[in-house]
């Protein structure tokens, strides 16, 4: 594939040029250190329409970074292996059976913070919480398919500590799929709730 | 290797640089942050007083207020925020507009992040994420999004790379282009900006019900587009953008609307 390692060497150029310029100090002014971005790590659950839900370990990982007081965008990489449908368990049906049961999805969202406030979790202890809705879109590949996705969701987030928070968040990844049915497409509704923990920088 | 075999390769190498993109993206950003770590920045207020809130949100109660001439330590900054711990002590979060009035122990200005006006642009990364949908041609309806990351020269130039994924029925592709961006008047909070861009297209499948039967094209673009300022930097924007393709010794024309949010640091 020389187009991508074309792709990834003129990226790489810009992402170290852009480092030689931050580590010269290309902004003028005062160094504050900024909280702009956070990384973080999921694990949850995913119901995929028309498949078992899946407790089977579903993995993702995040970036967010906070845009203004309100707005974020996040990106997020999730991966689970998709469960046997009711169409392949049942024996009447021969012949129907997942040779990829991989499920991939990232999207690109942005969120708004509805509710800003604070979580009481002892006497004297105030620690920062949000709650926010997301929306945006991505790619879903499952069974050999490849779709664009739109995603909407909510979370709730707690900063326990200094540099840590936790997520709670609620997902729904909206696609046609023409997996399982004979002819056209359907839209599929898989949503998603999970847990994850984020740091800070 | 059979067609579904060559599909899978395709797809695991997309997946696989989209993964190194972001890790390389993460790596890049806790340099970034790593380096911004600093000596301790301790301003003196010289407006007749500061708001202290409990939060880096307007809804947040006020429980301390700044006098002037009182000197107040800079611990953090988020948008629009910054943490602060005061003389006695207290730690809480100002606006930006509320200690832009400050001066060093030098008795200079403070010169900080994200209170400047003017030029602040210039000298920013910008990333951020467009989706879209082609209207012409033998792509029309392919839903479309993307992912780029850029640089803003000057207050009115700025290019970027960007990566992105195409959706029809039955068929799907990469796209990869860099482009670069003309904005007159960033100034105004709706400002138009021109784009010019080259890149590729490939197709991981050969979908039989389009004519657009090429495994990959090298394409030109231009367009036409608007950013709206909804916050100091994070823009919303609009754009047309009309791709020229190569394909078979002729020249296909494309148009495809997006619509996108960028943000600046």
């Amino acid at each position: 594939m020389p187009k991508m390692i074309r792709f990834g060497v003129l990226l790489s150029c810009v992402l170290l040029g852009s480092l030689a310029h931050a580590a010269g100090g290309g902004k003028k002014g005062l160094k504050v250190n900024s909280e702009l971005f956070d990384i973080g790590i999921i694990a949850g659950s995913i119901n995929i329409e028309d498949f078992p839900s899946q407790f089977e370990p579903l993995l993702g990982v995040n970036i967010t970074f906070k845009a203004s007081e309100y707005f974020f965008l996040q990106y997020n990489f999730i991966q689970t292996e998709i469960g046997v449908s009711s169409v392949e368990a049942n024996d009447a049906i021969a012949g129907f059976g997942l040779e990829d049961r991989d499920f991939t999805h990232y999207d690109l969202l942005v969120g708004y913070n509805i509710f800003q406030g604070e979580f009481f979790s002892s006497d004297g202890q105030a620690n920062l919480s949000n709650l926010y809705v997301v929306g945006g879109f991505g790619d879903t590949e499952m069974g050999g398919e490849s779709n664009f996705t739109y995603t909407i969701g909510a979370g709730y987030l707690i900063e326990f500590a200094r540099k840590y928070l936790v997520r709670i968040d609620y997902r729904d990844y909206i696609f046609d799929s023409s997996l399982l049915v004979s002819e056209g497409e359907e839209t599929i509704h898989n949503t998603q709730f999970s847990i994850g923990i984020g740091y800070l920088f | 290797m059979n067609k579904r075999g060559v599909k899978q390769v395709l797809r695991f190498s997309a997946q696989q640089l989209v993964t190194r993109w972001l890790v390389g993206c993460v790596c890049g950003l806790a340099l970034i942050a790593s380096n911004a770590y600093a000596a301790p920045v301790v301003l003196e207020v010289i407006d007749a007083y500061a708001e202290v809130h409990s939060g880096p949100g307007r809804g947040y109660p006020v429980f301390y207020v700044i006098e002037q001439g009182e000197k107040i330590e800079i611990l953090s900054r988020r948008p629009d925020w910054y943490e602060i711990r005061a003389k006695n002590g207290k730690v809480g979060w100002t606006t930006t507009a509320a200690i832009s009035r400050t001066i060093q122990k030098t008795g200079e200005p403070a010169d900080l992040p994200s209170v400047g006006y003017g030029d602040y642009i210039k000298g920013s990364f910008v990333t951020g994420f467009s989706t879209g949908q082609f209207l012409e041609g033998d792509l029309e309806e392919f839903d479309v999004f993307t992912v780029s990351g850029g640089y803003r020269f000057l207050a009115w130039l700025g290019a970027d790379v960007e990566y992105g994924r195409l959706f029809g029925s039955g068929s799907a592709g990469d796209l990869y282009a860099a482009n670069v961006f003309v904005e007159p008047a960033a100034h105004w909070k709706l400002s138009p900006f021109l784009s010019l861009g080259t890149g590729e297209i490939s197709m991981d499948t050969q979908p039989d019900q389009i004519n657009f039967d090429v495994e990959s094209a090298t394409f030109n673009t231009y367009g036409l587009g608007a950013s709206y300022y909804l916050g100091r930097n994070f823009v919303i924007k609009g754009e047309y953008r009309w791709y020229s393709i190569d394909v078979d010794d002729e020249t296909e024309r494309f148009g495809t609307w997006k619509l996108g949010f960028n943000t600046f640091f």
